[in-house]
């Protein structure tokens, strides 16, 4: 047996495990740093997502809104029901204001917020108020992140806009932002596409775009989430709000929901 | 927007006051101006007559 063999074995041995060391740390780094980096890019896919949703909604305002002349007959039956003097109504993703001018006609509501993410489209509402001559505190905003304050609105209309927003988890922070903005005893109607609609045969929720074309023939895309019932039903119910009823009506889901109880921010976070 | 507007509005990150700094006014509407969060110090303008309560990652354009 050559002594100096032994050595240079040991020498390999030390130099491999010197070597596995590294590559151990080397790995981890590595792997920490892809972590960080995917959930970076994530996170910028789904703000250009919603950011492309407000650019869409700028680009299209004038023509969308001149297609949307009439309130929803299940917002005039939600809104039926009198709500206390003195009230602040909230209509959230308020478009061109239909739903708001609703809101500003109903008994005891004192003060309408509409709030949009887009620009254009507040304008399209701005324009409405002043031609039918009703009263709306416009402001833009993100209905994931609401800038009202806890407890300040007694009726709320939140119809069709949920299902703008690109992620779950941001669909739901909404959700919460309502129950918080919501008064102990205020209501909100919530609406959503979902795969109900005579146009879908998915079963299960799923995430898409639809065309918006503009009267010159170019088309838009706008990303939606389309729920599928039971999907919405559960989304609820893991929110702050507090399910009242709900229903499918005209290929959409519906939910009248009331603030619920106060869960502290770190829980709901 | 009226003045009394800011009894309701809040900052949309951290949800504390704002305060109405440079108002320019057309009658009771504020016109123009900036909204500063009393917490965080993020400022808010109100453009046209419109605040503009997105927060600030959501305010700038998205990339063509």
């Amino acid at each position: 047996m050559n002594v100096t063999q032994d050595y240079s074995g040991l020498r390999r041995i030390r130099r491999w495990s010197r070597f596995a060391w590294a590559n151990v740390v080397v790995t981890t780094t590595a792997r920490v740093i892809e972590r960080f980096l995917r959930a970076r890019a994530l996170r910028a896919t789904e703000m250009d997502h919603r950011r492309a949703v407000r650019d869409t909604y700028d680009r299209i305002a004038t023509h969308f809104a001149s297609t949307r002349e009439y309130a929803w007959p299940e917002v005039e039956a939600f809104l039926e029901e009198p709500a206390p003097k003195g009230a602040v109504g909230l209509d959230l993703g308020c478009g061109n204001c239909r739903h708001a001018q609703l809101l500003a006609d109903a008994d005891g509501i004192d003060r309408v917020i509409g709030l949009d993410v887009s620009r254009g489209l507040l304008e399209t509402g701005r324009e409405r108020a002043h031609e039918r001559e009703f009263d709306v505190s416009l402001v833009q905003g993100d209905a994931s992140s609401l800038p009202l304050t806890d407890d300040s609105v007694d009726v709320a209309v939140y119809v069709a806009t949920l299902h703008h927003l690109p992620t779950r988890a941001t669909r739901l922070a909404s959700l919460d932002e309502l129950a918080r903005v919501l008064a102990p005893d205020g209501r909100a109607l919530v609406s959503a596409w979902s795969t109900a609609h005579d146009r879908f045969d998915e079963t299960e929720g799923f995430d898409t775009t639809v065309e918006w074309t503009l009267p010159g023939g170019e088309a838009v895309d706008r990303f939606y989430h389309i729920y599928d019932p039971a999907e919405f039903e559960r989304d609820l119910e893991a929110s702050a709000l507090e399910v009242v009823e709900w229903e499918l009506s005209s290929g959409n889901c519906y939910a009248t929901v009331a603030g619920g109880e106060r869960v502290p921010r770190a829980e709901t976070e | 927007m009226k003045e009394s507007l800011l009894e309701i509005l809040c900052c949309p990150l951290d949800k504390h006051e704002l305060e109405l700094e440079d108002a320019e006014y057309e009658g009771d509407e504020v016109i123009d101006g900036t909204l500063v969060c009393t917490e965080c110090g993020e400022r808010y303008p109100v453009e046209d007559g419109i605040p503009n309560l997105l927060p600030p990652d959501m305010r700038d354009k998205s990339p063509a």
